[in-house]
């Protein structure tokens, strides 16, 4: 349930960029480690954007990977996880792993965010 | 049709406002935490025991974050500190625009610690700044050593975590250095206090640690 403010921040957003306009595409960046759910996202926007420009529109995620940065040697180092595949063992396999370098000073450092990347409108 | 760049956080208007806040907060020489932790690990005892060690030398006032009761601010206010209760109706996290409004009606001059108690959540709290100066994390260690993996978004947003009811770790098949170790795990940059607020143990050091941040705000 937490994606209704979420998706109340989005729609706000895209509204304010849309300038009153139609909007019929909303693309959205969705970090794999955001614990934002897009299906709810999309049920929450069906609801709080009716009888609004952005009534209808099309909701496009793309998923950002989890990325972890060395405190030490500040590598980066991107977590391939698969899509269907759930983010937190898989994180804490390698906050355990650690870094190439050996150390274990790991910092989540990207794939948090829920980002608004475009819009199309009429 | 027309293609529109945007390229910002879904929370871009909350971390505006939050910004705005922060810029209140130190012009007024505040330092404000924003509490974290799921419900029944303690946060309202931690602010409790902290305002009757601190209160009589800082001018404490306190947010309180709840769904729907009044009952922690309530309980904050038996123990000296004026605080004003944000009820979320049902909403998971506090906001700054609720944080904002809250403080409104505190009297920011004669204010040194501004305390935000969040709803009890580890999800998405500490994805929604509130011009804190730091966030800390209520780890209860009744809840098991494992949370920082399991809910690992709010021990990498945040900066202090604050491991509670350690008088218990006799009863508990789980220790207080595996919970330390985790959330380290976690976050290597967290510091990490020690206490338990029944018995009033590891209360000195979180106060000393208050007591240096206020000294670097005024």
């Amino acid at each position: 349930m937490h994606e209704e403010p979420y998706t109340q921040a989005m729609l706000d957003l895209a509204l304010k960029k849309s300038g009153g306009k139609k909007i019929s595409e909303i693309r959205l960046e969705v970090g794999r480690f955001s614990a934002i759910v897009p299906a709810s996202v999309e049920v929450f926007f069906r609801h709080l954007s009716a009888g609004t420009p952005a009534q209808g529109a099309r909701l496009v995620f793309h998923s950002v990977p989890v990325t972890l940065t060395c405190t030490v040697c500040q590598k980066v180092l991107t977590l391939e996880i698969p899509p269907d595949a759930p983010v937190r063992p898989a994180l804490g396999t390698a906050l355990g792993r650690g870094c190439t370098c050996g150390e274990k000073k790991l910092k989540v450092s990207g794939g948090l965010g829920f980002d608004l990347i475009g819009l199309t409108v009429a | 049709m027309k293609t529109i760049e945007v390229r910002k956080s879904i929370t871009a208007a909350n971390d505006a406002l939050a910004h705005e806040l922060r810029s209140q907060f130190t012009r007024h020489g505040i330092l404000v935490l924003n509490l974290i932790a799921s419900p029944g690990a303690g946060k309202t005892a931690l602010i409790e025991k902290t305002i009757a060690r601190l209160g009589a030398a800082v001018s404490i006032k306190v947010v309180e974050g709840d769904p729907y009761t009044h009952l922690d601010s309530q309980r904050v206010i038996r123990a000296g500190a004026q605080s004003i209760q944000i009820n979320t109706e049902g909403g998971c996290h506090l906001d700054a625009q609720m944080v904002g409004r809250a403080v409104d009606r505190f009297d920011l001059d004669q204010t040194d610690l501004l305390i935000i108690e969040n709803v009890g959540n580890l999800l998405c709290p500490a994805a929604w700044d509130l011009g804190q100066d730091a966030t800390v994390v209520v780890a209860s260690l009744a809840e098991g050593a494992d949370k920082p993996l399991k809910y690992p978004e709010a021990f990498t947003r945040a900066q202090v975590v604050v491991i509670n009811k350690i008088d218990l770790e006799p009863h508990l098949p789980v220790t207080t250095a595996e919970l330390r170790r985790n959330a380290l795990t976690v976050n290597p940059e967290l510091t990490v206090f020690e206490v338990s607020c029944l018995h009033s143990t590891g209360l000195d050091s979180w106060c000393q640690w208050i007591r240096d941040r206020i000294a670097t705000k005024k």
